[in-house]
């Protein structure tokens, strides 16, 4: 069975750009909005494998959805990627204290994601 | 009977005495204010001159990726193709940061406009008081390394780049990539 990942942007060609190269990759993708919208989605869908999320959203940031995430059993484990523009130490040190397995600075190579996905994917 | 001639003139004298405070006060903002415009002003501009840059780039890569695609023969299809595909997707992404950068001078651009109000309410206000501060916090709204070093650059033009310091590089490295 394929996996599932969750793709958190509010930019929607970012959305577009990392479904389409997941979806190649053969994932299912269930894409959010904003933090908010992830956490919805991430209650009320199935189960995910995998996390890409963007870092500045509105209503709720990459930060406060990883925190959200990890309070939930089903995303206790799960990796989770911060896809941003952001490359500030200060920042990525934040993303790791809220439980990110991950950082990929904005633009993305989609080989390279896909490489760093199989990477932090549970066999 | 007393005598209060002279205190009309005393009277007279101290208020004209507050009211050249007050528009000391006045003029000393729209000072800062004019300071810190014209400061701003090449950093706005250079920041808008990347964004053109960047998408010019990224037409030309475009142009560049999409016309491979188009000549690759059925031998090395497969793998020129996934190639150029990638490379499209990550040129792609120029949509997104141009958009963020375009974002950032536009709240530069509100916050004159909310400084200018203010400045026009009294310089006393304190709503003035704190839009005057908020302009120079520009920076704070950075979230590209680009952006903080534009900003850098433009306000001293003598600014210079951190020397690297040379490291062996692995592949997460090169494409920005940390593992925690």
């Amino acid at each position: 069975m394929g996996k599932t990942a969750l793709v958190v942007d509010d930019s929607p060609t970012m959305r577009q750009m990392v479904a389409f190269t997941l979806t190649k990759a053969g994932f299912k993708v269930v894409e959010a909005e904003h933090g908010k919208d992830a956490v919805n989605k991430a209650s009320a869908g199935p189960k995910m494998d995998i996390v890409v999320t963007d870092l500045n959203m509105p209503e709720m940031d990459g930060i406060s959805l990883i925190k959200e995430l990890r309070k939930m059993a089903a995303f206790k484990f799960t990796p989770i990627l911060m896809l941003t523009t952001e490359s500030a130490i200060e920042k990525k040190q934040a993303g790791k204290e809220a439980g990110a397995t991950g950082w990929i600075v904005k633009p993305f190579n989609p080989e390279v994601m896909l490489k760093i996905i199989a990477k932090v994917l549970p066999a | 009977m007393r005598d209060t001639r002279g205190l009309g003139r005393h009277t007279t004298a101290g208020s004209e005495a507050s009211e050249f405070i007050v528009l000391k006060a006045h003029q000393q903002a729209w000072e800062t204010f004019a300071a810190c415009a014209v400061s701003m002003i090449p950093v706005l501009k250079k920041q808008m001159e990347a964004v053109t840059q960047q998408t010019q780039r990224a037409a030309t890569d475009l142009m560049t990726h999409i016309s491979a695609l188009t000549l690759a023969d059925e031998t090395s299809r497969s793998t020129e193709t996934a190639a150029h595909l990638s490379q499209i997707v990550m040129t792609m992404q120029f949509q997104d940061i141009t958009q963020q950068k375009l974002e950032h001078v536009a709240q530069a651009l509100d916050q004159w406009d909310k400084h200018l109000q203010a400045l026009l309410k009294g310089p006393q206000d304190e709503n003035a008081k704190q839009e005057i501060a908020a302009l120079q916090r520009l920076e704070q709204s950075y979230t590209m390394e680009e952006e903080r070093r534009l900003h850098a650059t433009a306000l001293a033009p003598d600014y210079q780049e951190p020397v690297p310091i040379e490291t062996e590089q692995t592949e997460e490295d090169l494409n920005s990539v940390t593992l925690f």
